[in-house]
């Protein structure tokens, strides 16, 4: 996918900008009731996507390796939540590296034992191609634990739905690209690498617009302090 | 500030999406009036696939007796293609005082076969190791933000330069000549 073309479409204020982030707010002592974390250094509450401190929109898609339907806000009271959006066709490497993010804050969580506290939540917009099967031996390839109980995919049952999840409810560009350069893809899904970090009580505490280059110990580091605070 | 370099040269391709993290290598430290070292990376075994140069097996990164060139790229990148002639050059000037590699992070198997990438390699004349990196490990050990990537890490493994974008075949031998003179006098003390 030619990011040029599709980060210079973004909207979203100070997308570009950030690239020099390198400290964290304050954490803590906000004001604000409904979040562990301060604010972020990079201030996105006017973009089309769910921010901080905003309630996470109820998402309800099935899990198709555990059968189970699985909602957004069934986690509520109970488990923070890490989530991300990819394919498995996905053909540039940046959702191996949204995955390995997520696996990595899974296997922090089974080491210092709040695996029962976190959920991690893959969402497919491409169920024509992610079938039970391609994401059993996927989540396999990766290294994801399924065992843990706590790694979802979710799946649409057909593309429009998913691909109405991600422009309404999280208000991200999306868009199902036929006209691309891989010889071996009908399509692609030219997307943002986004990581919803989001607490037990609904509410945003991070949006990684770079979630597949962020640090991995800052994200590690945000989801402890958000479980545990 | 090396930092400050990683990040411009970023600025300079432009189109490493969402390159932000990729300030990497970790805060330069400050607080013993030393100058900054690298942090030593940590091995990883990397599988390589058949092609030109290349064979199938298991390759530690970086390697344990000489100095490593890792170079990040993506058969779907463009810029990665207008990469390799300066990378057929410097791996003909330099190639064999280090251990010299490709690596890709796509997802071989999936939207690219074994085969198609061989062809590409034979297409703009790759010939030394050729590495895949599908579970993005080693993509995330040295935060790559984008490709066409080049890292340099001497001998005892500490990473001595890294830039983002298209180089130069001279920049890439200038780039792997730190790694070479780090790791001879500075190999003793990992």
């Amino acid at each position: 996918m030619d990011r040029r073309t599709y980060l210079g479409t973004v909207g979203i204020a100070g997308l570009s900008s950030g690239a020099g982030c390198l400290g964290e707010a304050l954490r803590g002592d906000t004001g604000n009731p409904d979040t562990v974390l301060g604010p972020p250094e990079q201030d996105l509450s006017e973009a089309t996507h769910p921010s901080y401190g905003e309630e996470f929109p109820a998402i309800s898609l099935p899990d198709p390796l555990t059968g189970e339907t699985i909602s957004t806000d069934q986690f509520e009271g109970d488990r923070t939540v890490l989530m991300t959006l990819f394919y498995t066709m996905c053909p540039d490497g940046v959702c191996p590296q949204l995955i390995l993010r997520l696996r990595r804050a899974q296997a922090v969580a089974a080491e210092e034992g709040y695996g029962d506290d976190a959920a991690f939540l893959a969402m497919t917009f491409d169920p024509e191609r992610d079938g039970e099967d391609e994401l059993r031996t996927f989540a396999d390839q990766q290294g994801v634990n399924l065992d843990a109980g706590n790694w979802h995919f979710l799946r649409p049952t057909e593309y429009e739905t998913g691909k109405e999840i991600v422009s309404e409810d999280l208000g991200l560009p999306f868009k199902k690209e036929f006209d691309n350069e891989y010889e071996e893809l009908e399509y692609t899904f030219p997307h943002y690498p986004y990581i919803f970090l989001v607490n037990e009580g609904g509410f945003v505490e991070r949006t990684y617009p770079r979630g597949s280059t962020m640090e991995i110990s800052r994200l590690v580091d945000d989801f402890e302090t958000v479980v545990t605070g | 500030m090396r930092r400050r370099d990683v990040l411009a040269g970023i600025g300079s391709v432009g189109v490493i999406g969402g390159a932000g993290a990729l300030a990497i290598r970790g805060p330069p430290s400050f607080d013993d009036g030393t100058e900054e070292t690298e942090p030593t990376a940590d091995p990883l075994v990397i599988e390589t696939v058949d092609a030109p140069g290349s064979e199938a097996r298991d390759v530690r990164i970086p390697a344990s007796d000489r100095a490593t060139f890792l170079d990040f790229f993506g058969t779907w990148c463009g810029p990665c293609k207008e990469q390799m002639p300066a990378l057929v050059e410097a791996n003909d000037r330099i190639g064999d005082e280090v251990r010299f590699i490709s690596v890709t992070n796509e997802a071989v198997g999936r939207s690219v076969t074994r085969e198609e990438l061989a062809d590409w390699w034979r297409k703009y004349d790759g010939n030394w190791l050729l590495g895949i990196d599908p579970t993005a490990e080693l993509s995330a050990e040295y935060s790559i933000g984008g490709v066409p990537y080049a890292v340099a890490i001497d001998s005892s493994g500490r990473v001595q330069w890294s830039e983002a974008g298209r180089k130069s075949a001279d920049e890439l031998v200038a780039g792997i000549e730190r790694a070479l003179e780090t790791g001879e006098t500075d190999g003793g003390d990992g």
